[in-house]
């Protein structure tokens, strides 16, 4: 009897403690907030090409002044490699906040290796992120990342070549895109009506969200392959008959050779692609380059799209919790969210949305409405590991059979999606 | 008469187009580095850049921490090769010249260790790296690569110094040399072109080691501790390669090599003269 | 003169230890060589030979050694990114072995690797002997002329040279495709070299070849010249032909030359990576992995580090196997020495 009392006592001793413990924080955090941070430096790593210059200079600025005598170190890393990089790092506790592609942050905060951040979501200003946006950065429940940027895959097409067909105005439906690739090939000396290499397997994740398929689906407690399914099917064979219009291989991607290279020779009409994707202007004038969303079955809504974008984390090794947390703050204020979303970037929060005013931006936030991120479940990231099977899928599906392709590579999926964590 | 020049031709001949075919890749990436982008990606190859621009070099070399990278690659490449000839040197020596209990299996374990698939055992590497808290350093990086280069340069070594006519070196001790001396004075000099293809082959493998800096050496910026094959492979993104910086990135990542190609065969042509070796 | 004089020199050992060895060999058997430790063979002089290797053993045991181990020991974990985030350690026994013994992805990728090798390395040695050959036949100028050809190719950066290939062979703007089309192959104009097995290897073994057959060229080149004139011309005397002279006295002489060569060609060709990878992926459909490629995949891209070990592991015995015959061949020159 007492010694149950005891205990009954213990465990609401424990929560009141806990509880208590959480306030105390609070106020430690602000009472800490003043003192020095002398000889601390706080790593941040970011993609090559995410960050623009400004960005980077102002948030260093603004953070070293909010935290007296800390540094900010942010570190440019480069693509190659980047799995086994991030891995590596989190291991060491070498990086306290980094970018993580929101298509990996399931599989990140499923190794443990990311600081739960639920109890800060609010702080970091949480509770305006789009919710289709905060997706990635929860997983089973918790907030592991807080949501950077998007940004989604739109019709960049060639102003001059659209003119000499004789298209007024941009297509609102996929019939209508079909008929305009058609007056586009009867222009001599277009080589493609639209590039579209036969592995752009975004633009067919785009298509499979627009006819309200899944490219996994759950089946019992376990994750399997969908492509056999009817709505992958209806989407692949929009997807072929836009491919039939372009002389790209099969078999490769959008970036073997980089699609924007090929844009710029100016007789391709058109090609689906990401803003910084679009030519420079030292090798296309920019007033030559227009863009419009992928038009959908219907003049209403735009095709569905593949989400794609970052998320910063904090890595669950850091030594420097809250400074890494400071300076997600920072990167999640107005300010600086805004700063990404005027280079044309998705924003976290709709309100900032005002603020993407480029031609890109202005033609991908429409369609960003109906986009959709990948499963988010951790071996999500099996899945898109080399040789990614659904670009190995849409290869074979566009040279014959697709039932058997969708069986065989629904078998791949299956088998990477129950790999061992 | 006639067959005869055409007998005397044919090979020249041949040359001819073996020169063509082993020159053309390389010719290829010097001429697309000085290419504008539109005359890379064009359906008429473009054989002579007649556009040129020097845009990509200026891409390349300005990358960031360029010429700390430099300086990396050098240091470490260079305290490898180094590093591996002393080594190779003193157990070739006790190979070629001395009989010793264990010597067989000593060969055996130089031959096998020429197997040894580095870029799988990345990770191993990484682990006892990082537990020994040595990442974003180049002393694991060139002692490293003086292990994945000794092997061969034993081995290479090896034969070098057995080429060396015994009887040179016994005359020498005849003549009151120690055994050491005679090393020193008859042996080593005539080595000096074995060294310098040893040491050629040292400097293209730790010139060219990519997985694991990768790994080792992530952190970027003012330090880093990162070689040049990472910038060479910083200008291929997921959103495409861009070619024309890699190539010229290509062409200044081979000028060592080639150099040193040029200066080792001057020396060696220094050896040649002494003739000695040929005896 | 200059470049390939070089050469003479640089690979004359591979040949050079050959050359002379035979009459070493019968010098140091005729008589008992060892005068200074016939002398004193004191502590010292006894155990020099020791210590003059002492370093390379240590380097050996401690660099590569060591990470063997390890590599052997991670073959019996479950580690992935998980497990190396955290610093777990969870033993899985054979699994790995069992999963990839089991698996035939591994055997038909094992099968491909050694075909791989064989068909590169056969080629190799027979393009670089001949290429020797030729360069020994050349005039001073032509021979100058083609050896810097081939120095550029041996100096190319391999990322640089696969970059170069890839894009020689690509369907829409490879000059390849150009050529051919130019010459009058028109279906080959937008030729897909990458959408099969065997095209595709076809350029890798292009690209392969192309890379390894300086070495092999010059080292034949440094031993023929190392070979006394006055053989050919007993030869010839005799009224052999040019088949004849090769296999007569050309073959027998640098058979060291040959061993020497085809040992480390086999290695290189075997463990060959950055070529396979680069060029296509190991695609089309996995159907060009090599176990380089394949340990790789799915150790190092997937994160399976422990499965990426048991396929290192295995991957060395099945190149230990292969290299097994050349081991005792040359194990056996070491007991002439």
């Amino acid at each position: 009897m007492k010694r149950q009392l005891i205990a009954a006592v213990g465990v609401a001793a424990m929560v009141v403690g806990l509880a208590a413990c959480g306030s105390d924080a609070k106020k430690a955090d602000d009472a800490a907030k003043p003192k020095d941070y002398n000889g601390k430096t706080l790593t941040a790593w970011v993609m090559d090409g995410s960050a623009p210059q400004t960005w980077q200079d102002g948030i260093k600025a603004d953070f070293e002044k909010e935290f007296p005598g800390a540094k900010l170190k942010l570190e440019i890393q480069k693509w190659n490699g980047i799995g086994a990089k991030v891995t590596t790092a989190l291991s060491e506790g070498s990086v306290d906040v980094l970018e993580i592609g929101n298509t990996q942050t399931a599989g990140y905060a499923a190794t443990g290796g990311l600081l739960d951040l639920t109890k800060d979501k609010a702080n970091l200003g949480g509770n305006d992120w789009a919710a289709n946006l905060n997706n990635s950065s929860v997983f089973e429940g918790k907030q592991y990342a807080a949501p950077w940027y998007f940004t989604n895959r739109v019709v960049i097409y060639n102003k001059e070549l659209f003119t000499k067909a004789g298209i007024a105005a941009a297509p609102k439906t996929l019939d209508e895109f079909y008929a305009d690739l058609d007056k586009l090939k009867a222009v001599p000396g277009v080589t493609n009506p639209i590039y579209l290499p036969g592995q752009e397997w975004y633009t067919y994740f785009g298509l499979v969200v627009s006819n309200k398929g899944q490219i996994v689906k759950k089946d019992g407690d376990k994750y399997v392959g969908n492509l056999s399914s009817p709505e992958a099917k209806a989407a692949f064979e929009q997807y072929k008959k836009l491919q039939s219009y372009s002389n790209a291989p099969k078999d490769k991607d959008e970036a073997t050779p980089a699609q924007g290279g090929i844009f710029a020779k100016g007789d391709v009409g058109a090609m689906i692609g990401l803003g910084w994707e679009a030519p420079a202007p030292k090798d296309m004038a920019a007033e030559k380059i227009g863009f419009f969303p992928i038009p959908g079955v219907a003049a209403d809504k735009p095709s569905g799209v593949f989400l794609g974008g970052s998320n910063l984390a904090i890595a669950q090794a850091s030594k420097n919790q809250d400074l890494a947390k400071g300076f997600l703050k920072l990167a999640m204020s107005d300010k600086f969210e805004g700063q990404m979303a005027s280079t044309g970037l998705i924003p976290n929060k709709p309100s900032l949305n005002s603020l993407a005013v480029t031609d890109f931006a202005k033609a991908a936030i429409p369609a960003s409405a109906s986009g959709d991120t990948t499963p988010n479940i951790a071996a999500w990231a099996n899945v898109e590991n080399t040789p990614n099977p659904i670009k190995d899928f849409l290869t074979a599906a566009l040279a014959g059979d697709y039932d058997a392709a969708a069986k065989k590579y629904d078998e791949e999926i299956t088998k990477r999606l129950a790999q061992k964590q | 008469m006639k067959r005869s020049i055409v007998g005397r031709s044919w090979p020249n001949l041949i040359a001819v187009v073996l020169f063509v075919f082993f020159i053309f890749p390389v010719y290829w990436m010097v001429s697309t580095a000085f290419k504008p982008n539109k005359d890379i990606i064009s359906k008429t190859p473009v054989f002579i850049p007649l556009e040129a621009t020097l845009d990509h070099f200026d891409r390349a070399v300005h990358a960031d921490q360029f010429w700390t990278m430099v300086g990396n690659s050098l240091t470490v490449t260079v305290g490898a090769v180094l590093a591996s000839l002393v080594i190779a040197m003193l157990a070739s020596f006790a190979v070629a010249r001395l009989k010793f209990r264990g010597r067989k299996s000593f060969v055996l374990v130089i031959m096998a260790a020429q197997m040894a698939p580095w870029e799988v055992m990345v990770i191993a590497v990484y682990l006892i790296t990082r537990d020994s808290e040595m990442l974003n350093s180049l002393v694991p990086l060139t002692i490293f690569y003086t292990m994945m280069v000794l092997p061969f340069s034993i081995w290479t070594l090896r034969g070098f110094i057995a080429a060396v006519p015994k009887e040179l070196e016994e005359s020498a001790m005849v003549d009151g040399c120690t055994r050491v001396q005679a090393f020193v004075k008859v042996v080593f000099p005539l080595l000096a072109p074995g060294l310098m293809s040893t040491s050629l082959f040292g400097f293209i493998t730790a010139w060219n080691e990519f997985p694991l800096v990768l790994i080792l050496n992530k952190q970027t910026g003012e330090g880093t501790a990162q070689t040049l094959p990472l910038w060479l492979t910083s200008f291929q993104s997921n959103f495409g390669n861009d070619w024309g910086a890699t190539m010229a990135a290509s062409t200044l990542f081979a000028v060592p090599i080639l150099i040193l190609f040029l200066f080792l065969q001057r020396k060696a042509v220094g050896g040649m003269t002494d003739g000695a070796v040929k005896g | 003169m200059a470049v390939h004089s070089e050469r003479v020199q640089t690979r004359s050992p591979l040949v050079g230890k050959d050359a002379v060895d035979p009459s070493q060999a019968a010098a140091v058997k005729g008589a008992p060589k060892n005068t200074r430790p016939a002398a004193g063979p004191g502590l010292l002089a006894r155990s020099a030979p020791y210590l003059l290797i002492l370093p390379a053993v240590a380097a050996t045991l401690a660099l590569l050694g060591w990470p063997l181990v390890k590599t052997f020991i991670i073959s019996f974990q479950n580690l992935n990114k998980r497990q190396l985030i955290q610093h777990l350690t969870e033993w899985n026994g054979f699994d790995n072995y069992s999963d990839q013994l089991t698996n035939a992805a591994f055997w038909n990728t094992a099968g491909r690797s050694v075909a791989f090798t064989l068909v590169n390395v056969v080629l190799t040695m027979v393009l670089g002997s001949l290429v020797g050959l030729l360069l020994n036949r050349l005039g001073k100028n032509m021979r100058l002329l083609l050896s810097f050809a081939l120095i550029m190719a041996w100096a190319m950066p391999i990322v640089a040279s696969t970059t170069v290939y890839t894009w020689l062979f690509d369907s829409q703007f490879g000059v390849v495709n150009w050529l051919l089309s130019q010459l009058g192959w028109d279906s080959m104009a937008t030729y897909n070299w990458y959408s099969g097995q065997m095209s595709t290897f076809f350029v890798i073994t292009l690209l392969v070849v192309w890379g390894s057959v300086p070495f092999v060229a010059f080292n034949m080149y440094a031993g023929l010249t190392t070979i006394p004139a006055e053989l050919y011309e007993a030869a010839r005397m005799d009224g052999a032909g040019s088949t004849k002279i090769f296999t007569s006295v050309i073959f027998p002489s640098l058979r060291p030359f040959f061993l020497a060569t085809t040992f480390l060609e086999v290695i290189w060709i075997f463990k060959c990576f950055t070529q396979v990878f680069t060029l296509n992926a190991g695609g089309p459909e996995r159907l060009t992995e090599t176990l380089p490629v394949y340990a790789y995949i799915e150790g190092i891209g997937n994160q399976h580090y422990g499965a990426g070990a048991s396929i290192a592991v295995l991957t060395i015995l099945i190149l230990g196997a292969l290299m097994a015959y050349y081991f005792r061949i040359i194990l056996k020159q070491e007991d002439e020495l």
